[in-house]
C-alpha cells in the first residue's frame, strides 16, 4: 500500500489532475460570484410591469355570479413574481436551515423537515423516523364535572393501521410519508370548532393514500397504487406551493359588489369599499377533492372520501390540469415538471352550496363555509370548479398563469410580458428578454454574465447543455462545476430547432469560450516545446486545455517543469539540462563553460601512451 | 511518528492554545446566549454569530498550515530532520496529523457543547436531527481544507506569498459553505479538494530541495 | 550486499542554468575513508546533499547503502551520520531540546559516548543554539552525528570554526572510529593536513569532473613535480603528456605531471637534462598544482 501511496504521489499525472481540480474549483468559486452578482442585480432592475400576470375574469366563476349587475370588480386572478428572493434561495446555506426548519420546505425532493409545526411543547406534529409513526401533541379544552374547564395535553401516534395514545407497533409504520400542507393552514379553525378535521396524507413507499381522522381516532386507507403502476407517482398533495421563499406570488379575488350603505351616486369607488359578492374563504380548497401533484407535472384530482384518483370518464378526463410550461428567453416549453421550476403555486376553486334546516335558506359561498355561518349547515353539496396553476420559469425570469376548468381544460393562459411603448406603436416583450435588456444597465450586466460564463471550461459549459434538464431548478442556482441556468443551456430547451441545428447553435453563445481556449492552447504548445515536454504530454496538454481553457492553462503554468534552460551549443536554441540529448537538435550532451584538464589520476586507468617517446626523439633531432 | 509530532506541537503550541481558548470562549457565549433561542423562528442569531466566527477560526487554521511550512523552510527545520532516521513523507504526515489535532481540539469541544445545547434545550421532538453533527463535518473539513491551502502556499521562503495567497485563497475558498450550504454536495467538494491538495503539497514536499 | 558504500553514476547537476557538476562517477567502498576535495564551488557539497537525497540531481543517479538517494528509508538515514557545511541545526532551539529530539529520532543512541563527548566539550543544556559560537555549534553537531553509532559517517567541512585543539579532538575522535570495523567516512575539508592524515581514498573536484580518484598513496607515486635543468634553453615542448603544469625560466623547467611512469622519464631523458630532481609535494600541494587553472592545458 505504501509504495503505491507514494508512486501515486509522485506521479506526474496525478500531481497535475490535482492542481487541476484546486484550481477548477478556486476559479468556479470565483466565477460563481460574478454571475451571482450579475443575476442578483438584473433581479433588482427587472422592471416591475414585467413580473405581474393578470386575468380578469377569471373564467371560473359561474356565469351567474360573474355577470351579476351589481358586480363592479369582476374575479381576478393575480400572479407576480419576485426575482430579488432568488438571492437568498440561490445561496445553500439559506436553503439548509430553512428546510431543515419546523414547517420546513414544502416542496418534493429537496430537504424537508420532520417537524411538520410546532408551537411549543404541547403543540406540534411530528414524523418520527425511528417508529415510523406520526405524533401529534396538542391540547383539548376539556369541561370537567364540576363545569369549569381545563386543558387536557393529547398525545396521539398514527400509524398506518390506527391511531392510539401509545407508541403501538401494531400501528404498523409509515415510511416516505407526504401530507397535505394546507390542513396546517386550516387547522386553527378546526381547533377553534373544537375538533380536528381529517387529514389525508400519501406514502412514497406504501403507495398509498391514508384519511386520520383525529377526532374518531381512525385511520382509512385507500386503494393501493400498483407497484408497476407508474402512471401516478405522487409527489406532493392538497397545498401544491414548491418553496418557502417567495419566489412567486399568486391570488384570485371573486367578484366584487359595492357594499349596500355606499352613495350610488357618488362617481368612483374605492376598493376598500367593496365585497366580494357571496362568502370567500381564501384557503386553497378543492371541495370535494384533494390536488395531487404528480412527478410529471400533471395534477390528479383525489377523491376525499373513496380515497381515489377521480376516474376517466368521456366527461372528464380525470385530469385537473398540468402546471404550465413559462415562455423563457429561447420560448416556450409544452410540458414541465415540478423539477424545472423554480417555483409554482397551485389554487383550486370551489362553490359550496349550503342548506340549511329552513328549506328557503340555501347559501353559496366559495370555497369552505366553517366559519361563514353562525350554525353549522343541515346539509352541505360541494363542488369544484377548477383550478389556477402559475409557474415559475428554471431562471426565474418568467413566469405562467393558467386557468383549468372543472373538467381539466385550459381555458386560460398567460405569459409576463413587458409592454413597450415605441413611435405610438405597443409591444410586447418576453419578461425573459426584459430580464435581460429591458432596463438601465441590463444589457451591461447581461453582458458580464455572459462573458462570466465564457470564462468556464469549454467542456463543462457543453455539459451544462446536455445536462441541465436533469438538475432541479433551485439547485441549478447553486451548481458550481456546471452551469444549467447559462445561456447555452438555457438553450437546450429551445424546441424550435432540430437537435442539430439547437446544438450549432449552442455552441455559438459559447464562442469566446472556444476562441479563448483556442489561444491558450497555442500558447501552451509553444511554451510545451520549448520546456521540451514529450510529443504525448505536448498532445494532452493541447487537448485539456482546449478542453478546460483557462483552467487548464492555470494548471499548465503550476504544473510545468521548472527547469532553468540552457543554449544548446549545437543548434543554439535552449533546451532543457537534465536530458541526455538536445530535445530540438537531437545532439548530444556538451558543457562548453566548463573547461576540464585533459589529465584524470583514476585508480586502473592509466593511459599508456606509446606515440610519445617517438615524438621527443624527433624533436631532438630537429 | 510520536517524537516528530511532538515536535510540531511544541513548535506551534500558540495555535493549540488558541484553538482551545477559542473553544472554550465559543461554548461561554452559546452557553449564556441559549436563553434567545426560540424553537419557532429560524436561528438567524445563531447564524449570524456563528458564520464570523467560522471564518475567523478558519481563518487561523490556513496560517497554521502556511506558518508550519514558511518556518520549516526558513529554519531549514525538515533539512535537518531528513538526515536523521525519519523519512520526508513522516515528516510532512506527523505535520498533517498536528494541523488535525489543532482543528480536533477547536471543534470538538464544541460539538459536543452543541450537542448537549441542542439536546437540553429544544423541545424533545426530533427538531433537528443529525445538523449539529452535519455542520461540524462540513466545518472541520472546510478548515483541513484552508489549512491545505496553508501548506501550500507556505513552502516559500517569501514571507509576503505564504501571507498573502493563503489569505487570498482562502478568501475565496470559504464562501463555498455559503453557496452550497452544509449538505452532501459540499461534503463531496471538500473531500475532493483536501485529497487533491495534499497531493500536490506531497509533490512539492517529496520533490523539493530542503 | 554491495561492497560499495557510496556510488555516484554519471551525477549531472545544474543550478539556474549553471552546471556544477558533469558527469561524476565515484565509488566509496565500505571501511574507507575517503576525502573528496575541491576549490570553494567545484561542487563537494552538492554531492553530499545529493547522496542524501536533500538535493535532486537534474541527471544521473546516487547511492547510499545500496539504496537510491531519492528513496531512502529511515532505516537508512538512521544508519547515516552527517555533519553539515555551516553546521544545519535548529536555532532557536535549545540544546537539550534539540538533543531530546535527536534522541527521540534516532534508531541507536549511544548516550554514554555522548554524554562524553557534550562534557569534553563542555556544551550548555539550557542555552539556544544560535547562541553558541560556531565552534559549539559545530562541536554539538558533531557529537549528535557521531551518538548514533553510525556505519556511514558524512562530513562536509566538519572542523570548520573549530580551534586547534577542538580540531586535534575530532581527529583523535574521528580516528578512533576508523579503528572500529566497517565504518566508512567521506570527509570534505580544506584542511588538507587533517584529511592528509586520516583518508584512504581522495577525489578532487575541477571544472565539474572528478579529476583524480584515487589512494592517497598512489596519489603520491603517480603525480610528480619535477625540476629539471637543461644545458642550454628549456625546449617548448616536452612531447609529454598529461602535463598539469609547466613552468619554464631559463634553462629551468619546473613540470608537474600525471601518471608519471618509465616512459614519460625515458621521453624526458630524451632532452639530455643536466639535472632532474623531484620536487616533493604534500596533498595541499598536490590539490593546488591539480586545481590551479592553466589555459594552455586545457580539454580539446
Amino acid at each position: 500500500m505504501k509504495p503505491l501511496i507514494k508512486g501515486l504521489a509522485l506521479n506526474y499525472p496525478v500531481k497535475v489532475f490535482a492542481t487541476g481540480f484546486v484550481v477548477l474549483t478556486l476559479l468556479s468559486i470565483s466565477l460563481f460570484w460574478f454571475r451571482y452578482i450579475c443575476q442578483m442585480s438584473l433581479s433588482v432592475k427587472m422592471p416591475g410591469d414585467a413580473k405581474d400576470i393578470r386575468i380578469e375574469p377569471s373564467g371560473l366563476v359561474p356565469p351567474e355570479l360573474e355577470n351579476d349587475p351589481n358586480v363592479v370588480s369582476h374575479s381576478r386572478v393575480f400572479a407576480s413574481m419576485q426575482p430579488e428572493e432568488k438571492g437568498p434561495l440561490s445561496l445553500g446555506i439559506f436553503d439548509y436551515f430553512i428546510t431543515r426548519f419546523p414547517g420546513g420546505r414544502r416542496s418534493p425532493g429537496g430537504h424537508r423537515s420532520n417537524v411538520y409545526f410546532f408551537e411549543s411543547d404541547r403543540d406540534c406534529m411530528y414524523f418520527d423516523k425511528k417508529s415510523g409513526q406520526i405524533v401529534h401533541l396538542y391540547t383539548k379544552k376539556q369541561t370537567m364535572l364540576d363545569i369549569t374547564t381545563s386543558l387536557k395535553m393529547i398525545q396521539l401516534y398514527v400509524g398506518p393501521e390506527g391511531v392510539s395514545e401509545t407508541q403501538d407497533k401494531t400501528l404498523g409504520r409509515f415510511i416516505g410519508p407526504i401530507i397535505d400542507h394546507g390542513w396546517l393552514e386550516r387547522r386553527w379553525i378546526d381547533l377553534r370548532e373544537g375538533g380536528l378535521s381529517e387529514l389525508i396524507l400519501y406514502d412514497k413507499k406504501l403507495r398509498c393514500f391514508f384519511k386520520i381522522d383525529f377526532n374518531q381516532r381512525t385511520v382509512v386507507k385507500g386503494p393501493k397504487l400498483g407497484k408497476n403502476d407508474r402512471r401516478h407517482e405522487p409527489i406532493q398533495i392538497g397545498l401544491l406551493d414548491k418553496t418557502a421563499f417567495e419566489l412567486s406570488y399568486l391570488n384570485w379575488t371573486p367578484p366584487r359588489i359595492r357594499i349596500p350603505d355606499e352613495d350610488p351616486n357618488k362617481t368612483g369607488y374605492s376598493t376598500a369599499k367593496l365585497k366580494p359578492i357571496i362568502p370567500t374563504d381564501y384557503d386553497c380548497d378543492a371541495g370535494p377533492y384533494l390536488l395531487v401533484l404528480d412527478e410529471t407535472g400533471r395534477i390528479d384530482l383525489l377523491d376525499k372520501e373513496t380515497l381515489e384518483f377521480v376516474k376517466r370518464t368521456p366527461e372528464f378526463p380525470g385530469v385537473a390540469g398540468r402546471l404550465p410550461g413559462p415562455e423563457t428567453y429561447f420560448g416556450p416549453k409544452d410540458s414541465v415538471t415540478p423539477r424545472e421550476l423554480l417555483d409554482y403555486k397551485v389554487w383550486p376553486l370551489a362553490l359550496t352550496t349550503c342548506f340549511f334546516e329552513n328549506p328557503e335558506e340555501v347559501r353559496v359561498t366559495f370555497g369552505d363555509p366553517s366559519y361563514f355561518f353562525k350554525r353549522a349547515p343541515a346539509r352541505v353539496e360541494r363542488k369544484y370548479l377548477g383550478m389556477f396553476a402559475a409557474s415559475l420559469s428554471r431562471d426565474g425570469t418568467a413566469l405562467a398563469l393558467a386557468v383549468f376548468d372543472e373538467k381539466g381544460k385550459r381555458i386560460k393562459e398567460s405569459n409576463t410580458r413587458l409592454t413597450k411603448y415605441e413611435g405610438g406603436h405597443t409591444t410586447q416583450v418576453q419578461s425573459s428578454k426584459a430580464f435581460f435588456f429591458g432596463a438601465p444597465w441590463s444589457p451591461t450586466l447581461t453582458i458580464g454574465k455572459y462573458l462570466t460564463e465564457n470564462l468556464h471550461p469549454p467542456i463543462l459549459s457543453v455539459a451544462s447543455y446536455f445536462t441541465a434538464s436533469a438538475f432541479e431548478a433551485a439547485s441549478g442556482h447553486r451548481a458550481l462545476f456546471f452551469l444549467p441556468n447559462s445561456f447555452i443551456a438555457i438553450k437546450a430547451g429551445d424546441r424550435g430547432e432540430n437537435i442539430a441545428e439547437r446544438f450549432m447553435s449552442a455552441l455559438c453563445w459559447i464562442l469566446p469560450s472556444i476562441i479563448l481556449a483556442i489561444w491558450l492552447a497555442c500558447r501552451v504548445s509553444k511554451d510545451a516545446v520549448v520546456v521540451g515536454l514529450s510529443e504525448n504530454a505536448r498532445a494532452y496538454w493541447i487537448i485539456g486545455t482546449l478542453a478546460f481553457g483557462l483552467t487548464a492553462y492555470i494548471t499548465y503554468r503550476l504544473t510545468r517543469p521548472k527547469i532553468t534552460l540552457v543554449t544548446c551549443p549545437n543548434c543554439g536554441k535552449m533546451r532543457r539540462p537534465d536530458m541526455v540529448k538536445c530535445h530540438r537538435c537531437k545532439s548530444d550532451w556538451h558543457v562548453p563553460e566548463l573547461i576540464p584538464p585533459v589529465w584524470r589520476v583514476l585508480k586502473g586507468t592509466e593511459k599508456v601512451h606509446e606515440g610519445s617517446t617517438a615524438d621527443a626523439e624527433e624533436a631532438v633531432v630537429e | 511518528m510520536y517524537a516528530l509530532i511532538k515536535r510540531e506541537i511544541q513548535d506551534h503550541i500558540v495555535y493549540f492554545i488558541g484553538a482551545a481558548a477559542f473553544s472554550a470562549v465559543f461554548i461561554i457565549i452559546s452557553i449564556s446566549l441559549i436563553h434567545r433561542y426560540n424553537p419557532k423562528e429560524p436561528p438567524v442569531f445563531s447564524i449570524g454569530l456563528g458564520v464570523p466566527a467560522v471564518t475567523i477560526v478558519i481563518f487561523g487554521i490556513c496560517a497554521m498550515g502556511a506558518t508550519q511550512m514558511y518556518l520549516d523552510r526558513t529554519r531549514k527545520i525538515s533539512a535537518l530532520l531528513s538526515t536523521l532516521a525519519v523519512s520526508r513523507s513522516r515528516i510532512l504526515l506527523a505535520r498533517i496529523i498536528t494541523g488535525i489535532l489543532a482543528i480536533l481540539i477547536l471543534l470538538v469541544p464544541q460539538t459536543i457543547a452543541a450537542g448537549i445545547l441542542v439536546r437540553v434545550f429544544t423541545p424533545h421532538i426530533p427538531m433537528f436531527p443529525g445538523m449539529v453533527f452535519e455542520i461540524s463535518v462540513v466545518v472541520f473539513l472546510m478548515a483541513f481544507a484552508c489549512y491545505c491551502i496553508g501548506l501550500q502556499t507556505g513552502w516559500n521562503s517569501s514571507a509576503l506569498t505564504p501571507s498573502l495567497g493563503a489569505l487570498f485563497l482562502t478568501c475565496i475558498f470559504i464562501p463555498l459553505i455559503l453557496i452550497k450550504g452544509f449538505g452532501v454536495h459540499i461534503v463531496v467538494i471538500l473531500v475532493l479538494f483536501i485529497v487533491a491538495s495534499l497531493l500536490r503539497t506531497w509533490h512539492t514536499f517529496m520533490t523539493t530541495s530542503l | 550486499m554491495d561492497e560499495n558504500v557510496i556510488k555516484v553514476e554519471n551525477l549531472v547537476k545544474y543550478f539556474d542554468g549553471r552546471c556544477v557538476l558533469d558527469g561524476i562517477n565515484l565509488k566509496v567502498p565500505r571501511g574507507c575513508i575517503y576525502g573528496l576535495l575541491g576549490r570553494n564551488g567545484s561542487g563537494k557539497t552538492t554531492i553530499i546533499r545529493i547522496l542524501l537525497g536533500l538535493e535532486p540531481p537534474t541527471r544521473g543517479q546516487t547511492f547510499l547503502l545500496d539504496a537510491a538517494s531519492t528513496e531512502l528509508s529511515a532505516k537508512l538515514h538512521g544508519r547515516i551520520g552527517y555533519v553539515a557545511e555551516g553546521h544545519n541545526l535548529i536555532q532557536n532551539y535549545r540544546v537539550g531540546r534539540l538533543i531530546k529530539l535527536c534522541k527521540d529520532l534516532s534508531l541507536r543512541w549511544n548516550d554514554e559516548f555522548f554524554n562524553h563527548l557534550i562534557e569534553t566539550f563542555r556544551l550548555p543544556a539550557d542555552r539556544k543554539v544560535k547562541e553558541l559560537s560556531i565552534g559549539m555549534r559545530a562541536q554539538l553537531n558533531l557529537a549528535l552525528a557521531m551518538a548514533i553509532d553510525p556505519e556511514l559517517l558524512i562530513f562536509d567541512d566538519p572542523t570548520l570554526g573549530l580551534d586547534t585543539v577542538a580540531r586535534r579532538q575530532f581527529l583523535e575522535l574521528a580516528i578512533d572510529l576508523i579503528q572500529q570495523q566497517g565504518r566508512t567516512i567521506l570527509f570534505c575539508s580544506h584542511i588538507l593536513s587533517d584529511v592528509e592524515r586520516i583518508a584512504d581514498k581522495i577525489g578532487i573536484l575541477a571544472a565539474g569532473k572528478l579529476v583524480v580518484d584515487c589512494p592517497l598513496e598512489e596519489l603520491k607515486e603517480r603525480v610528480k613535480k619535477l625540476r629539471v635543468i637543461f644545458p642550454e634553453s628549456a625546449p617548448p615542448n616536452l612531447h609529454l603528456t598529461e602535463i598539469i603544469n609547466q613552468q619554464n625560466q631559463g634553462r629551468e623547467m619546473v613540470i608537474t605531471v600525471a601518471n608519471w611512469n618509465k616512459q614519460k622519464q625515458t621521453a624526458l631523458e630524451i632532452f639530455k637534462p643536466s639535472s632532474c630532481t623531484e620536487i616533493p609535494m604534500s596533498l595541499e600541494d598536490m590539490f593546488i598544482e591539480c586545481t590551479k587553472p592553466n589555459p594552455e592545458y586545457v580539454e580539446s
